[in-house]
């Protein structure tokens, strides 16, 4: 994993030493908001590493993840997910925290706990039946609570879109993996298998959605650009909304304002 | 209190209650209420699960698919829309012609996922008003074997009838993902709506 995140370092300074993109000239101010709105400074390094990750995408990932769903009937594929989900809880629990979001936390924990045991080590999803549903956390949206920036757009092998804010905040949340503290042989290859197959399991749930809108997509890149900025924003936003009391019902509390 | 000022009193809010009405009667017809998009979305909602799981060969399907989405989507609206600020530039032959291509474009990427959306089944959420006096209408699309999805209906008033003018699945806007698609395209060719016209016509030449 670690290389990972040096790919993705190496990947943001050879963004910052390469082509960026000419913003349209002062004369022309709709073009200029497009530009500006469009927050791409970089784009044409990004599209270089679109092009690169879609190469991989084409003769690795993709191939691989066809054959997980051709092979792994989707009863098991669910099952898996689940577990992968389970495994990622103490990440989740950490930025729940940082986030200062309690009932979060205290959904994240719930779902460790009952998804852990009742759930078989996390192969099935009781937790949300039980009105503890799940909800994506990392340490990106963590900073957006915090006020950081997002930064302009980025494109990182292997990675994919992000932006310097999400994109680092990857490498927190894989160094706030309490399984990523564990040294020894064999954890470390039972991780690296982990991180492989999480990478299966997201690049086969993408075939329903992403890989249509990008079919019928003039320029595929922007289209990426723009679901995953969206996506970013309404998680950031759901998370910044929830704010529901941390006492129980029937607590005296006082009356509503 | 005597009897006379209760009465003025009494007299005094019939009128107001009556004045408030008449000017807000108007105002209701014109907007919508969020039960009125509740229902409608519902209803359009049925309207095309009736279609996509029943029974019948495909090109009957994708027919009355068209038919349903020519009703309930302000189709015109979303492809004003998507081109954005050149919209104004374009000439009005031009926006005939761009209309008339998203309709296809639109028509048939909606056909296309016929398909996938077999034994598809939805619940009706929370309607909020948002801009521009549109009605978001929340549901939970459920597919076989794929996680559910929340999927808000946008729903606006504004010509004459209820119609649906934007999606907005997971947080993700399908109206503003096209813009960006078109802006995007149309900045890497000279703007040229000309040029964004050609590229949709290839799109439908496309087989799928």
């Amino acid at each position: 994993m670690t290389r990972l995140v040096l790919l993705g370092a190496t990947g943001m300074m050879l963004a910052g030493v390469a082509g960026c993109a000419t913003p349209p000239p002062a004369s022309d101010p709709d073009a200029v908001a497009d530009f500006n709105q469009t927050n791409d400074p970089l784009e044409p390094t990004n599209r270089v590493f679109y092009a690169v990750n879609n190469g991989i995408d084409a003769v690795l990932l993709k191939p691989v993840a066809l054959a997980y769903t051709w092979v792994v009937p989707p009863v098991v594929r669910t099952g898996v997910h689940n577990a992968l989900t389970n495994l990622n809880s103490p990440v989740l629990l950490a930025n729940d925290m940082m986030q200062g979001k309690p009932r979060r936390a205290g959904d994240t924990l719930m779902r460790f706990v009952i998804n852990s045991t009742v759930g078989v080590a996390g192969v099935f999803d009781v937790a949300t039946g039980w009105g503890y549903p799940y909800h994506p956390s990392n340490f990106g949206e963590t900073m957006a609570l915090w006020g950081v920036p997002e930064g302009p757009y980025l494109f990182l092998p292997i990675l994919g879109p992000g932006n310097p804010r999400d994109s680092s905040g990857y490498g927190v949340d894989v160094a706030l993996d309490p399984l990523s503290w564990v040294r020894g042989a064999a954890i470390t290859d039972a991780n690296y298998g982990r991180y492989g197959l999480t990478l299966v399991d997201v690049r086969a749930s993408l075939f329903d959605s992403l890989d249509k809108a990008t079919a019928e997509a003039l320029d595929p890149y922007a289209t990426v650009r723009s679901l995953y900025r969206q996506h970013r924003e309404a998680e950031i936003a759901a998370a910044k909304a929830d704010n529901r009391a941390t006492t129980p019902d029937w607590y005296p509390s006082k009356p509503a304002q | 209190m005597d009897m006379l000022t209760r009465r003025t009193l009494l007299t005094a809010s019939f009128a107001a209650a009556a004045v408030l009405g008449l000017g807000l009667l108007p105002r209701m017809a014109a907007a919508q209420t969020p039960q009125q998009a509740t229902a409608f979305v519902d209803q359009a909602g049925k309207d095309l699960i009736a279609v996509v799981n029943g029974a019948g060969a495909t090109a009957d399907k994708q027919a009355k698919l068209k038919q349903i989405v020519d009703k309930v989507v302000d189709v015109d609206e979303v492809g004003r829309f998507c081109l954005g600020r050149f919209w104004r530039t374009a000439t009005p032959p031009q926006q005939q012609q761009y209309l008339d291509l998203f309709h296809q474009v639109l028509l048939k990427n909606i056909a296309g996922k016929l398909g996938d959306f077999q034994g598809v089944t939805f619940t009706i959420g929370r309607a909020t008003p948002r801009d521009g006096g549109t009605v978001g209408v929340a549901t939970v699309v459920t597919r076989p074997n794929v996680a559910p999805a929340n999927v808000e209906w946008v729903v606006s008033a504004s010509s004459g009838s209820p119609r649906i003018v934007d999606v907005i699945a997971e947080g993700t806007s399908l109206r503003l993902t096209q813009r960006s698609d078109y802006a995007s395209f149309l900045s890497h060719n000279g703007d040229s709506v000309t040029a964004l016209m050609d590229a949709m016509r290839k799109q439908l030449a496309q087989p799928g």
